[in-house]
């Protein structure tokens, strides 16, 4: 379990990112984090994964206070951040160093098999396309088992095809080892089909502006009513959190445009 | 389908490049042999005497009786024993300082500028000093070329420290490595392709400032060969001892080359194709 107590974090240029949040997640319980430009998401993502230090608040993970890296929480960046001098391979494995050799290639191979890249163990990772790419950061987050996966954008950078792959193929290694996910997006109906529960926050000061409840039942069908309904409570959310006219009323049409201007 | 596409334009591509590896080299070489030939054919015709300039083939013979003599072994060896200590010296002060000063904002501000001052000074001018300080034998000589080595090592270790990504040093945060596993894991091999060639720049200036140190006074080396066939008026041996020079200096740069290409590998072609 995941624990965030009154978190704060001022910068030294006194701007405020983050104010008061509190929030805790169960173990193996997946949860978005949405809010517009500049609210904070990724600040909070960078302080839960101990890169950064709150100014005020604690993180606990199962009651242990996390202040700096922890070996049970991994983080997949915006962009796939793997190290050019190493292979596929090597990159999946880069967490396992101190493992054993065998063990290591065992669940190197396993990992790699399991997101479909196993053919390409030994290329290097500029002959990966972005997808691919993200997928083997996803898979280094991984292969040490963390019990928390923070996601910062993590399919922000890719084509809508390959995103929605992406989405799904997360699902799958989810179910796998079910970790705790808490991912920050912009993308609502990524929010949507991945999480249990929304959080959408506001920024200046960065703070929690309403929790969303999207426990659909998984796999879910984007075209859905409940999927629609889930999303229109989003969207007004987002659009009350800038202190703006909800711009969502019945009407279909309204909905997109609401979807166009939150961000 | 588009795979069979793929392998084909795959197959071709290479196809061009081991062509292309074979004949823009040869490409290169035609000019200096049509030069060398039409001199050595003007000579033959008697246009000229060839005695100032000599032909290709008086060079040869030059080069060859020097070499049989091992009168060239002996000097090649005096100049390459320079430029490898005043190369040790100067690449392991430079790797170290550089590396501080880009590691270290404080230490930076605190000594760059001075380095920089110095820099700007022309490295010959300090000969007469160094001769004052450490006599006309091998101490000056060695100070000379580390001098400039020193500078382009330095320089090249410094902007590659700075430049090295803060996202990927973060992965090795997140990763939760120690201070030396950093630097051996992430730091070292990302400033790597920086750093051979900061060594190769650093050589050929070895290579440049060992005939400096060479003319300030030496009883061998190949600088030496290059007074001497000037005081004696044997063109032919001046320009032996340049084709020594010119030798020696892309056989010990493509050594650096080789040795480092196997860490290498992962840079781009286009990157590594150039050198």
């Amino acid at each position: 379990m995941l624990e965030l107590q009154n978190l704060s974090k001022t910068y030294p240029n006194g701007v405020r990112a983050l104010d008061g949040i509190s929030l805790s997640v169960g173990a193996g319980e997946i949860v978005a984090i949405v809010g517009s430009s500049g609210c904070g998401k990724s600040t909070l993502l960078r302080a839960i994964s101990g890169l950064d230090r709150p100014s005020r608040g604690r993180v606990l993970l199962d009651g242990e206070s996390v202040t700096s890296p922890h070996e049970k929480i991994g983080i997949v960046f915006q962009e796939p951040r793997l190290l050019p001098w190493l292979s596929v391979a090597g990159n999946v494995g880069f967490g396992l160093e101190d493992r054993p050799r065998v063990e290591r290639n065992e669940r190197v191979v396993k990992a790699m098999m399991r997101v479909g890249l196993a053919d390409k163990a030994a290329v290097w990772p500029r002959e990966l396309s972005g997808g691919q790419a993200q997928r083997v950061a996803i898979a280094r987050a991984l292969v040490p088992r963390p019990e928390v996966l923070l996601l910062d954008e993590p399919f922000s950078a890719l084509d809508a095809f390959t995103r929605i792959d992406l989405q799904d193929h997360l699902l799958d290694l989810w179910a796998d080892l079910l970790p705790t996910l808490i991912l920050v997006t912009h993308d609502v109906d990524e929010a949507i089909v991945l999480a249990d529960r929304i959080f959408v926050m506001r920024p200046r000061p960065g703070r929690m502006f309403e929790e969303i409840d999207a426990r659909l039942e998984r796999p879910r069908d984007r075209q859905s009513a409940a999927f629609d309904h889930i999303k229109r409570r989003v969207l007004t959310s987002l659009d009350r959190s800038l202190d703006r006219e909800p711009t969502i009323n019945d009407r279909e049409t309204k909905v997109s445009t609401g979807a166009a201007l939150w961000w | 389908m588009s795979v069979t596409g793929e392998t084909v334009a795959a197959e071709q591509k290479q196809r061009k490049s081991v062509l292309t590896r074979f004949t823009r080299p040869a490409l290169g070489i035609i000019l200096p042999l049509l030069l060398a030939l039409g001199w050595e054919l003007a000579v033959r015709a008697g246009f000229s005497t060839g005695r100032l300039v000599p032909p290709p083939s008086v060079i040869f013979s030059t080069f060859a009786e020097l070499a049989k003599t091992g009168e060239l072994q002996r000097h090649a060896l005096a100049t390459l024993g320079r430029v490898a200590a005043g190369f040790g010296i100067g690449v392991a002060v430079g790797t170290l300082l550089g590396a501080i000063t880009g590691y270290s904002v404080l230490v930076r501000s605190f000594i760059d500028p001075s380095l920089q001052a110095l820099r700007a000074i022309p490295s010959i001018a300090w000969v007469p000093l160094f001769i004052l300080w450490l006599g006309i034998f091998e101490a000056s000589k060695v100070t000379l070329i580390a001098v400039g080595v020193f500078f382009p090592v330095y320089l090249g270790v410094m902007g590659a420290v700075m430049s090295v990504d803060r996202k990927i040093v973060e992965v090795g945060r997140a990763f939760r490595l120690s201070g030396a596993q950093m630097v051996r894991r992430i730091l070292l091999p990302a400033v790597l392709p920086s750093y051979v060639i900061a060594l190769r720049s650093g050589l050929g200036l070895g290579w440049m400032f060992v005939v400096a140190a060479e003319f300030m006074g030496a009883s061998e080396g190949l600088g030496f060969l290059l007074v001497d066939g000037q005081q004696l008026g044997k063109p032919a041996q001046i320009v032996a001892a340049i084709v020594a020079f010119a030798l020696i200096g892309k056989i010990t740069d493509w050594i650096i080359v080789c040795l480092t290409a196997p860490f290498l590998r992962w840079e781009d072609r286009a990157r590594s194709g150039e050198s």
